[in-house]
């Protein structure tokens, strides 16, 4: 009874990772997906951001409105060394 | 005939795992001494928690590699070394899945991560359906371990 149950949960999740990419499930999406969201953020270019406030390396306030006049270059990471 | 082929093929399997599982152990337990020598370079792009995990990962793979080892010398009384194994493999092999899933780590791993999750959980199924059948003669101990009585 154990090793038909063992066996049916593996099967099941060994079938999921074989269609797995024919799924469309995750967060990455699939590159047509991907390709389509650049498309819209170049669409937005030139139009004014919304207000954005976010907490400096020092801890603080930084909003976007305090930058008003300067150039801002604005880029996005995310660090892999934890 | 057919117990002796599968007992055969159990005692295999577990002698692979084993050795990959042991070689695989002690290249992650290096990898956390190679982290901390002045100068090196390490090729797994993680920081200090990350090389302290992959140490003792490396260090509990190593004692998981020599059960199985330990199998293929007496397989019939192994059988819950590879029912506890199986659990391992399917575990990892739901790890790799979700990992796959999230997206960052298939920016570093990309498909590698499917594959050793259909490896994984095919050694599983196999480790299950190989397992080889207690001997008719076993007198097996009660909760207290004593033989029970004739």
């Amino acid at each position: 009874m154990m090793r038909w149950t063992g066996s049916v949960m593996i099967g099941l999740l060994l079938l999921f990772t074989l269609v797995l990419p024919w799924t469309g499930v995750g967060r990455r999406g699939t590159d047509g997906e991907v390709r389509s969201d650049i498309d819209g953020a170049v669409g937005r270019l030139g139009e004014t951001l919304p207000p954005i406030e976010l907490l400096d390396l020092d801890g603080e306030p930084l909003r976007l409105e305090d930058l008003r006049g300067q150039r801002v270059l604005l880029t996005f990471e995310r660090s892999v060394d934890w | 005939m057919q117990r002796m082929t599968r007992e055969r093929g159990y005692r295999a399997l577990c002698g692979v795992l084993g050795g990959l599982l042991i070689v695989t152990g002690f290249a992650m337990f290096g990898g956390f001494f190679g982290y901390h020598v002045p100068g090196s370079d390490s090729p797994i792009p993680t920081g200090p928690v990350g090389h302290y995990m992959m140490g003792f990962a490396g260090a509990a793979l190593v004692a998981w590699g020599g059960c199985l080892i330990g199998v293929v010398r007496r397989p019939r009384w192994g059988r819950s070394v590879g029912t506890a194994s199986a659990v391992g493999l399917f575990m990892a092999g739901l790890m790799r899945i979700v990992a796959w899933i999230v997206g960052d780590y298939h920016v570093m791993a990309g498909e590698a991560l499917r594959i050793e999750a259909v490896l994984f959980l095919s050694a599983a199924l196999a480790l299950i359906w190989l397992r080889p059948a207690l001997p008719d003669d076993i007198i097996e101990p009660d909760d207290v371990g004593q033989a029970p009585a004739p």
